[in-house]
């Protein structure tokens, strides 16, 4: 049972996975001008407006505090959030993991004899894969699950998954996006984002205004207030919690901060970290079901408030991973997530914070690969609008593997046999020598031959240089 | 004022060169230069993969190591092996309060070659004469631990006959990453080629960095992709008087 | 499945027990390499708010009196060519009087009172006309409130949208704005309150700008006084 639920959450779908998955994805060389165009946009966008806001600085570090006494006070804030909520009339709901979340939204459904469920874009919900177990569980219902961002719904449409945060289908071009909406239109749609976008527009419409669910994630949720924010640039999370009459929340715990007043933090930075704007499109904040004589927005509002894993981080040392608001900036500056995009990393979350909280909420045998899947460069860790340490993490996650004995005997032994040739200068010179001796035979125009075996991996695509013919150390005895 | 060198495992076996020219450099401007000749690795190695005992053991050598020496500053011809020292034998260390105490207190006192040139010599034209067109790359720990941005460029500019040009994406990572290279291959020279297409893009034909690991990584590539591009560390670099006398 | 008290008390749980104390806060400085523009004081509100509306593809302009602000809802509505518009039920409005010329005119008006359907009415509509509580000078944003009367759809879901807006509710930065809202208990709050900035966009092909996606395309903003 337990290995079956392991398999079907979609959040890390294969181990050992990533350097297949990476092999293929750089030599796709569509792949590679699709990131390139997407990150090299969003980075420079991302810089000018944090250039031009000279408090950046100091919003980043008060983020940071922000979550950190957050986290630290987190059950207070839940309950506080929790109470705040149900006095204006809405219902919350703790729910432990995925499926705590799926049994309360297809239960609600049921009760509600409701079909057409309209989502904004939303990653807790990806994280559980919602949309497929609620087809699965609650198949008698003949749910019409639509998601509305239009990445999104390209990507279902497509049958695909997001390969980045912000950026669903950033990895399509706009032929393979041509022959998607085609099929879904059964005709023939010229190229051009107008065409497109136009289609998608008329075609969203008719499930925005017909909806008798809509389920939206949260970018934040305050505390003081009850209130859930979500920022889009489409406006589809506004219509998908204006127009159906129930509006249900999924919102990751690690999502809340304290006070209303603390989203002039958070707003500025989202927005800028992740589009490169000053303020999205529509910086949408719910407080409760709609009042007494108000004709739209939902009658009804559920909060769920999903932990999923979340929880066992607080008070570790990897809490700081929940600080996370999402932007995707680590993504974009991640020279090897713009080698590899996201998909390589086999789970919903990608890029350095991926590769930092899938192990985290899954589990080091679930992901194992994935915190290595980094050179420890720390773009991630500067362009983090909350300062995660996020490289910090990956060593730390490497200790990790490394005490619950996941790194392989292979390495084991070689940085036991490290550790004691680094400590005996003695060993460490004749292992050196022993080394000049042997590496004779392999010499070519100044580099070691390609060799068989674990150097292979170097030598396959890069000369590997000799060891010199005297060391430093021997140079400066007879004197330099 | 007494310098004791830190030289990195694979500058001493691989790369001497650079080792040698760092005491000239240093010599030149009337350093007293010491090598405590018990030094090895600083374990970063062990450390990048997750064996942290490994890497405490290292580390501890290191500061017995240093500690037995008397000096004003330490050294060392590499942002990286630096960064180790200074950042993260402390983060290592961390609840360890001894080791973690004369970690910091010897990391005070690590100083990577060009900031220790420029911020507390003061030197910045050494008097170097070099003929080429360079892209400098910084290695990433120098650029975001240690924030050594401005140094190596104050002290290239001065270098006669040289000249310096910007190229794309400077910051990007060279897919080096110690033994990311050889667990993530692919990535990896990817990684590279990136740096090896921006430095075709730049016209450039000496790439000059401050860490010869990265260089190491970046040559491995350019001499397996055909190109004859110098590679220099910036200790060569400040070290050569092409055309000079004396 | 847990309770509420059972969810509450395991993470109670851990964030007592031996906290682990991070150490890494931010020490990396964001460079800054352009020009500050933003920390410029904002002289001129009106100005700068239409300047930031018109750089994100909308439209502002500031009139001196109610009378013009009308000529310029009657002029856009006839340039749509529109048949229908929706607007908010509030006094401001109705002193606007665009209801009557527009009726003269063949051009139908639904103010926001009883209505059997509202998705019907906002889902045919061709211009939604509301006003805000709030403009943001720095961002070009409205600050709008749902309310009694004022419906969230009629700024969502008709493709034009025009909002009349006295200069005197003008802000200068997005911190002012949220300010007005913070402080209180969920019991101050309106039920929804959105910054809207611009019109609705996305950028999911080829981070090409497609405007108009959900929201409205065509979005006007007149200061008046």
């Amino acid at each position: 049972m337990e290995t079956e639920d392991h398999r079907r959450e979609g959040i890390a779908s294969r181990v050992e996975g990533f350097n297949d998955r990476a092999r293929r994805a750089v030599h796709d060389q569509q792949l590679h001008d699709s990131i390139e165009l997407f990150t090299h946009k969003s980075v420079a966008g991302r810089n000018a407006v944090l250039n031009a806001l000279p408090e950046a600085p100091e919003l980043r570090e008060r983020a940071y505090h922000i979550k950190q006494e957050t986290m630290a006070n987190l059950d207070r804030y839940l309950e506080q959030m929790a109470d705040a909520v149900e006095a204006r009339g809405g219902n919350v709901y703790f729910a432990t993991d995925g499926e705590d979340v799926v049994r309360y939204i297809g239960d609600l459904a049921r009760r509600k004899g409701a079909k057409v469920v309209t989502k904004s874009k939303s990653m807790a919900t990806e994280e559980i894969e919602l949309n497929r177990r609620l087809e699965e569980d609650y198949a008698d219902l003949d749910l019409e699950i639509v998601e509305t961002d239009l990445g999104e719904w390209i990507a279902q449409l497509a049958g695909d998954t997001p390969s980045h945060i912000v950026g669903p289908i950033l990895h399509m071009n706009r032929k393979r996006i041509t022959e998607v909406l085609s099929r879904t239109a059964g005709e023939e749609l010229p190229p051009d984002v107008e065409a497109l976008g136009s289609f998608a527009r008329r075609r969203l419409r008719e499930k925005f205004v017909t909806a008798d669910i809509g389920i939206t994630g949260a970018n934040f949720g305050v505390a003081e207030t009850g209130t859930v924010a979500t920022v889009t640039n489409e406006g589809n999370a506004r219509l998908v919690t204006s127009v159906p009459p129930v509006h249900v929340v999924v919102m990751g715990i690690e999502k809340m901060i304290p006070r209303f007043e603390d989203l002039s933090v958070f707003v500025r930075l989202l927005a800028r970290s992740g589009t490169g704007q000053k303020l999205t499109a529509y910086t949408n904040f719910i407080t409760g079901p709609r009042q007494m004589g108000e004709l739209d927005g939902a009658e009804e509002l559920h909060l769920i408030l999903m932990d999923n894993g979340r929880s066992k981080l607080l008070g570790t040392e990897f809490e700081e991973a929940l600080y996370c608001i999402r932007c995707g900036a680590c993504l974009n500056v991640c020279p090897v997530y713009r080698q590899t995009g996201g998909h390589a990393y086999g789970s919903t979350y990608s890029g350095p914070i991926g590769a930092v909280i899938t192990p985290l909420l899954k589990g080091n045998e679930a992901a194992k690969d994935l915190p290595h899947a980094s050179s420890l460069c720390g773009a991630c860790w500067e362009a983090c609008p909350v300062g995660i340490p996020l490289h910090d993490l990956l060593l730390k996650l490497r200790n990790q593997q490394v005490e619950e004995g996941l790194a392989g005997k292979a390495q084991e032994i070689a940085f036991k046999g490290f550790e004691i040739t680094m400590k005996r200068p003695v060993l460490y010179k004749i292992s050196t020598r022993a080394g000049r001796l042997a590496q004779k035979p392999l010499l070519k125009d100044g580099s070691v031959r390609p060799l068989p075996g674990p150097l292979s991996a170097w030598t396959d695509s890069r000369d590997l240089p000799p060891l010199a013919e005297k060391s430093f150390r021997e140079l400066w005895k007879a004197g330099i | 004022m007494r310098v004791a060198l830190f030289v990195p495992c694979y500058v001493d076996q691989i790369n001497p060169e650079v080792g040698v020219s760092v005491v000239r450099v240093l010599r030149r401007l009337g350093i007293d230069v010491i090598y405590p000749e018990g030094q090895t690795c600083c374990g970063q190695p062990a450390f990048n993969s997750g064996f942290f005992d490994e890497a405490r053991t290292i580390g501890r050598r290191f500061l017995d190591v240093f500690e037995r020496e008397r000096f004003d500053y330490i050294v060392c011809p590499s942002g990286s092996c630096t960064t180790m020292v200074s950042h993260y034998y402390p983060f290592i260390f961390k609840e360890l309060p001894e080791e973690r105490e004369r970690s910091e207190v010897l990391g005070e006192r690590v100083r990577e070659f060009s900031d220790f040139l420029v911020n507390v010599v003061g030197a910045k034209d050494l008097g170097a004469r070099l003929e080429g067109k360079a892209v400098y790359h910084c290695g990433c720990h120098q650029r975001r631990e240690l924030g050594i941005l401005e140094e190596p460029r104050e002290l290239l500019v001065s270098v006669d006959g040289l000249e310096l040009v910007e190229w794309g994406n400077e910051e990007l990572c060279c897919g080096f990453g110690g033994t990311f290279a050889v667990k993530m291959p692919a990535v990896s020279t990817a990684m590279a080629d990136e740096k090896v297409k921006a430095l075709e893009q730049s016209g450039a034909d000496t790439l000059i960095s401050g860490d010869s690991s990265c260089l190491m990584h970046l040559k491995g590539r350019l001499k397996r992709t055909g190109h004859d591009t110098r590679v220099l560390h910036l200790a060569q670099v400040l070290d050569s008087n092409e055309g000079k006398a004396g | 499945m847990s309770g509420r008290a059972e969810f509450l008390e395991s993470i109670r749980h851990r964030t007592q027990a031996g906290r682990y104390k991070p150490t890494n806060a931010p020490d990396v400085a964001w460079t800054r390499k352009g020009e500050p523009s933003e920390s410029e004081p904002i002289e001129d509100p009106p100005a700068r708010f239409i300047e930031e509306l018109e750089a994100l593809g909308g439209h502002g302009r500031r009139v001196g009196s109610l009378d013009e602000a009308r000529e310029y809802v009657l002029d856009l509505v006839h340039e749509r060519e529109a048949k229908l518009l929706v607007r908010w039920d509030i006094e401001e409005l109705d002193e606007l009087g665009v209801d009557e010329p527009l009726g003269e005119a063949g051009v139908e008006v639904v103010v926001w009172r009883d209505l059997v359907d509202f998705r019907e009415v906002a889902g045919k509509a061709d211009v939604g006309l509301s006003t805000a509580a709030w403009a943001i000078a720095e961002t070009g944003t409205l600050v709008l409130e749902g309310g009694l009367g004022m419906g969230r759809t009629v700024t969502l879901l008709p493709p034009t949208y025009v909002a009349v807006v006295p200069v005197g509710r003008i802000l200068r930065t997005v911190p002012e704005a949220i300010e007005k809202y913070a402080g209180g208990e969920a019991g101050g709050l309106p039920a929804n309150v959105c910054f809207h900035t611009g019109p609705s966009r996305s950028g999911d092909i080829e981070m090409s700008l497609f405007v108009g996606m959900h929201g409205p395309g065509d979005v006007h903003v007149i200061l008046v006084g």
